[in-house]
């Protein structure tokens, strides 16, 4: 059967009667677009809060992420703690020599606020002493063209070179001043500047990176800082051999636990059971996210759900009506030819038609309260676009509207079907 | 020739409560192409259930239709509603025009439901059957700015746009003032020349006198069959 050729009149005849009853068919549209437009909506505020969050934990060094922190002894073996050799470069070595989970581990010597100074410009800065894989665990990055990061030949010589952050360079340097191959003084000490980290842009729960060197907004804590190598920290600054911390980077989210367990396990043994340390992820944090997300998901998503159910009683009941209006019509079509099926359609048709009306018209509102949100959120926050529009919401949230609007029309239109000719005809 | 239509022994039983009520009760006709008859009788004579069954709109509870030579007593739904879009055509006391629709649109409503249902060719056949009806000047005007008897002329195109072999005219006149009842009356008797057969349902001696046969039904039974 030609389907199209039959349903072509059924959908030019739904707009007609759309078009005659247009206050009543708005007013049996307001459910399906208020429903779709607050799923959409909700969805992409959803996705986007989402999306900020999966950034946030990027910038925290993702998932992948382990941090092993110095930690006071427990209560137990308290009596101890001069035994404790705290973490060193052994540690390294031992993890790096048996925990073959583990991609990258980098030491850090936590120096302190630092005051920095050249030709008369001074800034006081985090330092912290590290090594090359600073950069893969951190994820961060030297920026091309802007010098390099500490090397391995850096930790050998104990070299005095540093790298500086570019809210760091903002605050020493001329904006049209080169800053690689100048020379710092810190506490006495000159080092060279071998290279600028990249700048991490945005504001809010935004990341990203860019090379532009301004600073500001939530992430100038990112950018500040200065890195020195880490021998160099140790031994002209801190005076002894111990890390304040280290940070690890296993392969992939997935060998997580594995690795927490190996190196929970090494460490206990390189430290003689002395238990000085606290192993951290950013797990912890995701799962907050993502229980955050499911709340949200579920609590909108219900509330739009709810919304899209009675938009889709209100067309049952217009359809109803409109039936009702419209017994007599039904019933001079059956006598000329009309079959069963050829009114179902055309009914359905007509409920299809307002449910994908008030789903365009749904997104339509949607796409105005995801701007204003934004814009709220960009006047509240200075962060920026929390949302973006997603065509693929949209058409879902469309897909949505029209199986509502179809279900709605079954019983209406089965019941115009299923009127009696002779009875329709003689209706009042 | 073989009849348009012949009925046989054809009963019509409704349950009303407990009780059986006979509205046709065994009766035997033959229509022949081209003939003008009308069927008179009073209300609840079986006049209108008759039609109802010949027009496919319902079905006998017993007895035989052989319509064009093929069985149709037992058709299904489906199957009548071809019958009505191809075979027959009906024109109605109160007109019923669909109010929404063009002049145009209504007459070219039974196309719409044909197998072959194409908009222009549709459009094309509404329009000679207006221009038969004389009713060519008002192909886009709304049936509520047309006059009583025009309404009924834009009816009587929609009956014979699909080339029917039988139109069924239930009280077509009764809504009409008197000058407009002869201009229908005629208009109908006209079509038989056509080679279609009109079949006139009325209550009124007077209508039922303009055509060529008289059947008058009484309690569900032919009472009389009277060429004239």
């Amino acid at each position: 059967m030609r389907i199209f050729e039959r349903l072509r009149p059924a959908v030019v005849n739904g707009l007609r009667e759309l078009q005659a009853n247009k206050v009543r068919s708005l007013l049996s549209m307001s459910g399906i677009i208020l429903g779709v437009a607050s799923l959409v909506a909700m969805v992409t505020v959803v996705q986007g809060m989402v999306g900020n969050f999966r950034q946030f934990v990027d910038a925290m060094g993702g998932i992948e992420k382990i941090t092993v922190d110095k930690q006071p002894l427990p209560k137990e073996q308290e009596h101890l703690a001069e035994l404790s050799e705290g973490m060193t470069m052994r540690d390294v070595d031992q993890i790096r020599a048996t925990i073959p989970l583990v991609q990258n581990i980098s030491p850090e010597v936590r120096v302190g606020y630092e005051k920095l100074s050249i030709e008369g410009r001074e800034f006081s800065t985090y330092v912290t002493g590290c090594t090359a894989d600073y950069l893969p665990v951190a994820k961060r990055w030297i920026d091309p063209g802007e010098g390099r990061f500490v090397s391995d030949l850096d930790i050998l010589h104990k070299s005095d070179v540093i790298i500086l952050g570019s809210a760091v360079v903002t605050e020493l340097f001329q904006p049209n001043e080169d800053p690689l191959g100048k020379v710092i003084k810190m506490r006495g000490r000159r080092f060279t500047v071998v290279g600028i980290m990249n700048n991490i842009e945005g504001s809010g729960m935004q990341v990203r990176s860019a090379n532009s060197k301004s600073s500001g907004g939530m992430w100038r804590w990112r950018n500040s800082g200065a890195y020195i190598p880490v021998t160099t920290a140790m031994v002209k600054f801190t005076g002894n051999d111990r890390l304040s911390a280290l940070g690890l980077r296993v392969a992939s989210g997935d060998d997580l636990n594995n690795a927490v367990e190996q190196v929970e396990r090494t460490l206990l043994t390189t430290h003689h059971g002395l238990k000085d340390f606290s192993i951290n992820t950013n797990e912890q944090t995701l799962e907050d996210f993502r229980k955050t997300e499911a709340a949200f998901k579920l609590s909108l998503g219900g509330v739009a759900g709810i919304s899209l159910f009675v938009g889709g009683i209100g067309i049952m009941n217009v359809m109803l009506a409109s039936i009702n209006e419209r017994i007599r019509e039904i019933g001079v079509r059956k006598a000329v030819g009309a079959r069963g099926s050829d009114l179902f359609l055309q009914f359905l048709a007509e409920a299809a038609v307002i449910s994908v009306l008030g789903g365009i018209i749904g997104i339509g509102v949607s796409m105005g309260v995801v701007a204003l949100m934004n814009f709220i959120l960009t006047q509240a926050l200075p962060s920026g676009m929390v949302a973006k529009f997603d065509i693929i919401i949209m058409l879902q949230g469309l897909a949505f509207s029209v199986v509502i609007g179809l279900v709605a029309g079954v019983y209406p239109a089965l019941r115009a079907a299923k009127l009696d000719p002779i009875e329709a005809l003689r209706h009042e | 020739m073989p009849a348009l239509i012949a009925i046989r022994g054809l009963r019509k039983i409704y349950q009303m409560g407990d009780e059986n009520v006979h509205a046709l009760a065994g009766v035997n006709l033959d229509f022949n192409k081209g003939e003008f008859v009308a069927i008179l009788g009073p209300s609840g004579s079986g006049k209108s259930t008759l039609m109802h069954i010949l027009g496919f709109m319902d079905t006998p509870t017993e007895g035989s239709i052989v319509f064009e030579g093929q069985e149709v007593a037992g058709l299904s739904a489906d199957r009548r509603a071809w019958y009505r879009s191809n075979r027959v055509g009906f024109v109605f006391q109160s007109f019923n025009l669909l109010p929404r629709l063009t002049v145009l649109e209504n007459v070219a409503l039974p196309l719409l439901y044909r197998e072959d249902s194409k908009p222009e060719a549709n459009e094309a056949a509404a329009k000679i059957a207006l221009e038969r009806v004389g009713m060519s000047h008002r192909l886009d005007h709304r049936p509520s700015q047309l006059s009583g008897g025009e309404r009924q002329r834009v009816a009587i195109a929609r009956a014979i746009v699909g080339m029917p072999a039988i139109i069924f005219a239930d009280e077509p006149t009764g809504n009409l003032d008197v000058k407009n009842v002869s201009r229908i009356l005629e208009l109908l008797a006209s079509l038989i020349k056509e080679g279609i057969t009109v079949v006139l349902v009325t209550h009124d001696l007077a209508v039922a006198d303009h055509a060529h046969r008289i059947i008058s039904m009484r309690e569900g039974s032919v009472q009389e069959d009277r060429q004239r």
